[in-house]
């Protein structure tokens, strides 16, 4: 079940707007998005901010695959709800939804970025941005193995269960404990296939050209122009809508912009 | 409806979450004591067969009985004690620090005393020749006693019915001898053993029955020489036929008449022997 994490962040090829966009240009879209929701701690104007990545949501067909990412880190909600209630001083359920708003915003612009971004591309983009080739290369390797890890969890899952291993124990100490018949396997069988996929990189002779080729290129089309044009005028729209509430405007001409629950 | 067979399995689907089917309409008895082989193509369906007999999987229609009591109702930790499954990346479950931890590991779900887990211990690792290493870690083994580690580590719990899964493969010529042994003293002790192989030669000469598999449905389920002889059958299942069935079949068309009932290579280089002697002193 915690394994479901993972779709938020698996790429599937479709043509739509938001996947032939430049990996770049959803690079920044991610950053972008995750300054803008650092600014404010309102709930009114996150909100504006999360409604504005719905059309992108819908309009690359991901509504499904982001539901079903952001309800598996429900315990995460709920954790923040019942501490920011709890703990923060005045308005603490108001903050704690701003801060619930907060991180779905991040989480949904960067599961839209990796869930529309072919990871070769993505390796080619670091590349463009002048990140020289091996850990370019390693970052995406990172990433196309993370499915093959899912896959070989569920099989020592299943072995360890097997032979009488039991998910669900009593006790937090216990629960730590039994982690370790599945994390063992899980990193002993991770350093080893390194090891092999060095040895297989090696024996076809990888880094021996200082310059590199490649078959496929990317490049920056005006749709990407567009957009990234639009990014920046949202970045600039709400950088002057923080500068409004915090230099005490907001709270003369629009108090609904700072509203906040009463408790 | 009988329900008494050691595993009796109740027209049963599976599909996965992503919507493929694995298993369609499957139907199967299992007797006690009965040896069999599982055999198809890679994606047939056979290690999510397995899985549904443990547990791992629920199929979405049908019922599976382990003698008799419907599976459905237990957790798959009170099913591994009926049904031990020895799955073929011995890697994915080794990770104590020493063997003996790692056979101690399985005991320790069976409600055992201190002294019975220690004398079980003793007893599996010297079954398995481990005693030598039993301060070894298990990550450091070689792939065959790793292989060997693997199956004591169910073997020890001592469940009624075996199943593994490509248990011949990576294995040397001298580990196989000591699995064909092992699965004997395990026959002789009345338990039931499900293989699931690609070993044709394997299963034609050791394993009396086998079930078929293609695109998620049993094709054939009946003694092994009847259908590892049956070109259809072994097209359909993308198998060849084995290869002391071919040999004899070489020798019958260039006129040498070859007694029925030949299915192991001893027998047949035994009788190629008398043949040529009998030949040669003419």
């Amino acid at each position: 079940m915690s394994l479901e994490i993972l779709n938020a962040f698996k790429y599937y090829k479709k043509h739509t707007f938001v996947h032939n966009l430049d990996p770049r240009t959803k690079l920044f879209f991610a950053v972008v998005y995750t300054v803008i929701a650092l600014f404010f701690v309102d709930i009114i104007p996150l909100l504006i901010i999360f409604l504005t990545l719905i059309p992108l949501l819908i309009s690359s067909k991901l509504m499904k695959q982001w539901f079903k990412s952001i309800k598996s880190l429900s315990f995460l909600y709920l954790l923040i709800i019942i501490l920011n209630t709890l703990f923060y001083p005045n308005q603490g359920l108001s903050f704690a939804i701003s801060m619930l708003l907060r991180i779905i915003i991040m989480l949904t612009s960067f599961s839209i970025f990796f869930l529309t971004v072919d990871p070769n591309d993505l390796a080619l983009s670091f590349i463009k941005m002048k990140i020289p080739y091996e850990y370019a290369f390693s970052f995406s390797l990172a990433y196309r193995f993370v499915p093959t890890i899912a896959v070989e969890a569920r099989n020592i899952i299943d072995a360890q269960q097997s032979r009488g291993y039991e998910m669900q124990k009593k006790g937090i100490i216990s629960q730590i404990k039994n982690l370790f018949p599945l994390l063992i396997p899980l990193i002993v069988n991770s350093i080893k296939r390194a090891f092999n996929v060095a040895e297989a990189l090696e024996s076809r002779a990888f880094g021996s050209e200082n310059e590199r080729s490649f078959y496929f290129d990317i490049r920056m089309s005006i749709k990407d122009i567009l957009f990234m044009i639009y990014l920046i005028l949202l970045l600039a729209a709400f950088v002057n809508l923080i500068i409004f509430i915090n230099t005490g405007g907001a709270l003369i001409y629009c108090p609904w912009l700072v509203w906040g629950l009463p408790v | 409806m009988e329900v008494f067979s050691v595993i009796f399995i109740h027209n049963i689907r599976y599909a996965y979450p992503n919507g493929t089917v694995a298993l369609k309409n499957i139907s199967l008895r299992i007797e006690k004591g009965e040896f069999v082989a599982i055999m198809g193509q890679n994606g047939a369906g056979k290690t999510s067969l397995i899985r549904t007999l443990n547990g791992l999987i629920r199929p979405t229609e049908g019922a599976i009985y382990i003698n008799g009591v419907n599976a459905e109702s237990k957790t798959i930790a009170e099913l591994s004690r009926n049904v031990g499954v020895i799955f073929q990346n011995p890697s994915h479950q080794l990770f104590s620090n020493t063997l003996e931890d790692e056979i101690k590991f399985s005991l320790k779900t069976l409600d055992l005393s201190k002294e019975e887990i220690q004398s079980k211990t003793e007893e599996t690792l010297e079954e398995f020749n481990l005693l030598k290493f039993r301060e070894r870690s298990p990550l450091n083994l070689s792939g065959g006693e790793s292989k060997k580690l693997a199956i004591a580590s169910i073997i020890c719990r001592d469940p009624e019915i075996l199943i593994f899964d490509e248990p011949t493969l990576g294995q040397d010529a001298r580990e196989i001898e000591f699995f064909i042994k092992l699965l004997e003293k395990e026959r002789k002790k009345g338990k039931t053993i499900v293989i699931v192989t690609h070993n044709i030669e394997f299963t034609y000469e050791y394993i009396p029955r086998t079930i078929l598999m293609a695109r998620g449905k049993i094709i054939a389920d009946g003694p092994t020489h009847n259908i590892l002889t049956n070109r259809a059958l072994v097209e359909k299942g993308s198998l060849v036929l084995p290869q002391i069935y071919r040999f004899i079949e070489g020798l019958n068309k260039v006129g040498i008449d070859v007694p029925r009932g030949l299915f192991s290579e001893q027998q047949v280089v035994e009788f190629v022997d008398e043949f040529l002697t009998k030949r040669l002193s003419k």
